[in-house]
């Protein structure tokens, strides 16, 4: 009886790997952290937010392998994306960990992956030591209304503000940004997903911070979905289609920037941080 | 440089409740900054580090931005990963902190025993309970945290504080309590003042919570509930100065980690 109660148990137990990486970054205890957990077939959606919500990071990945088209030779997976509340429709930093997973540590020679997600496909390359995600450009516009508001959130005056799906704040200096305290209830309360905050760089071509307080998230570490908005607007204005920001929040990241016209690329490292099994 | 890390849920038996710590069993102690950079990187209220000295323990918690002096849960955690993931099979641990306290964790059955010092509620003025709280306690009283006592469990798990009145109450952190329907008495406890709206499950707050109930209820033995969302099984013995809490644990977690 014991027996079979042992066995029962040990066909029940479930195990999951899961790896935490740092996204945009070298080393360790930079970047933005993510969870990857790779799966072999899909497990329900409850359990999927219980291990998102006890990893408590910004965001944790699933994803299960899926035939490629015929003719490609690269790895295809169905990807999903969620918070400790929820589940979302994009996340770049999740992305990125989720490549470098498969393509830097599953042995996996191809030059790229797909990803199939709640917003289409993302490919995601080998750019030399580091992976590329294609996303869309969104260059910020002329944005004339509610410049006070956005003045007294960040409690600095910024040069000029323009608005895509974040408001858009330009200053002249890193410095002037760094130094940015903002007051997280008033940025909560503006009319755009997040705030961008951006001057040139003393060594970098562009810095830049960003505040989500409205989604939970008070200063995120590093954002690719902030540069579909920065590469479009430094490319312009510097005259140049190749680009390398840094994200100046406390953990820092580093970001190697290509626009291409409605596309942008943007390129990162990841650190290896924790890797183990869940077992449910 | 590899570390082992576990995580583990504390005062349940089922993954996803609890209240979860990670545990770091480690040679010798690492620089506190590599420590400290470690824990905010987990992001759980508490990560636990221990180093075995002799046949004892030497044991450090820290939050995502401090080292703390003393946690109850990732100590059940540590205690609960030695005995039942690292092979030890002794039924006593003894644990030394940073600040010098001696802490005794015991096995009872399927269960790990703490013993933690009594510290009861006594009358004290602390600011506007029912407004904080949103719901009017039958009684008031604080002792580290503010205490405030409610006449069914309904009425506890109902409460929904407003966070920033509760913070500025004149007390560490609100403990609100009332009889259980399946268990002696359950709790909530709430901590906004420490970033931590609600603690899932609180070893420190029934230093205070048993010494009252077993007073009220007359009985020294008791079962109780925290129902926060994650919910939280304590088994409590008065014992006069000191109290016991015991609790099981669940495992999540079993890792490394490259630093």
């Amino acid at each position: 009886m014991n027996e079979i109660i042992a066995r029962d148990r040990a066909e029940r137990t479930l195990r999951i790997p899961v790896h935490r990486i740092d996204a945009f970054a070298a080393r360790p205890f930079a970047g933005n952290p993510a969870a990857v957990c790779p799966l072999e077939h899909w497990l329900p959606d409850a359990v999927l937010q219980s291990i998102a919500a006890e990893n408590n990071l910004a965001q944790t990945a699933f994803y299960v392998a899926r035939p490629a088209p015929a003719g490609d030779p690269e790895p295809h997976f169905d990807l999903r994306w969620f918070t400790p509340a929820a589940e979302v429709d994009i996340c770049g930093h999740a992305t990125l960990a989720s490549a470098h997973f498969i393509l830097d540590r599953g042995g996996v020679a191809a030059s790229g992956v797909t990803f199939h997600t709640r917003s289409g496909p993302l490919r995601v390359t080998r750019d030399g030591a580091r992976l590329a995600l294609d996303f869309p450009a969104r260059p910020p516009g002329p944005h004339d209304t509610g410049r006070a508001a956005l003045e007294a959130a960040l409690g600095a005056r910024p040069r000029a503000v323009l608005k895509s799906r974040d408001l858009f704040a330009v200053f002249d200096n890193a410095k002037a940004v760094a130094d940015l305290r903002p007051d997280m209830a008033r940025v909560a309360a503006l009319d755009c997903f997040g705030v961008i905050a951006t001057a040139p760089g003393a060594d970098c071509d562009f810095v830049s911070r960003f505040f989500a307080p409205k989604v939970g998230v008070p200063e995120d570490p590093v954002t690719g979905s902030a540069h579909c908005s920065l590469i479009p607007y430094w490319a312009e204005r510097l005259g140049k289609a190749e680009l390398f920001a840094r994200q100046i929040s406390a953990r820092g990241g580093e970001l190697w920037c290509r626009h291409r016209g409605e596309r942008v690329t943007i390129a990162g490292h990841c650190a290896p941080f924790l890797s183990g099994t869940i077992t449910l | 440089m590899r570390i082992p890390l576990y995580q583990v849920d504390a005062f349940t038996n089922k993954t996803f409740g609890g209240n979860p710590a990670a545990v770091c069993p480690l040679d010798s102690w690492l620089p506190d900054a590599l420590m400290q950079a470690i824990a905010a990187e987990n992001n759980l209220s508490e990560t636990a580090f221990f180093v075995l000295r002799g046949t004892e323990y030497e044991l450090r918690w820290f939050t995502p931005v401090a080292e703390v002096d003393l946690a109850g849960h990732p100590t059940l955690a540590t205690a609960w990963t030695i005995l039942n993931l690292l092979g030890v099979a002794h039924d006593v641990l003894v644990f030394h902190t940073k600040i010098g306290d001696r802490l005794v964790v015991t096995r009872e059955g399927d269960r790990l025993a703490m013993d933690f010092p009594s510290r009861p509620p006594k009358p004290r003025a602390i600011g506007d309970v029912a407004a904080a709280l949103r719901a009017k306690p039958l009684e008031i009283a604080a002792a580290r945290d503010g205490f405030a006592v409610f006449a069914s469990e309904d009425d506890v798990r109902a409460l929904k504080p407003d966070m920033p009145k509760v913070a500025a109450l004149d007390c560490m952190a609100l403990i609100a309590t009332a009889p259980g329907k399946d268990c002696d008495f359950v709790s909530r406890f709430f901590a906004p003042k420490h970033d931590i709206p609600e603690d899932p499950v609180t070893g420190s707050a029934h230093c205070t919570l048993i010494p009252y109930w077993a007073k009220r209820l007359g009985k020294s033995e008791m079962f109780a509930r925290q129902v926060s969302a994650r919910g939280g099984e304590l088994w409590c013995r008065d014992r006069g100065e000191r109290v016991t809490i015991a609790g099981q644990c669940a495992p999540f977690l079993q890792g490394w980690i490259d630093v």
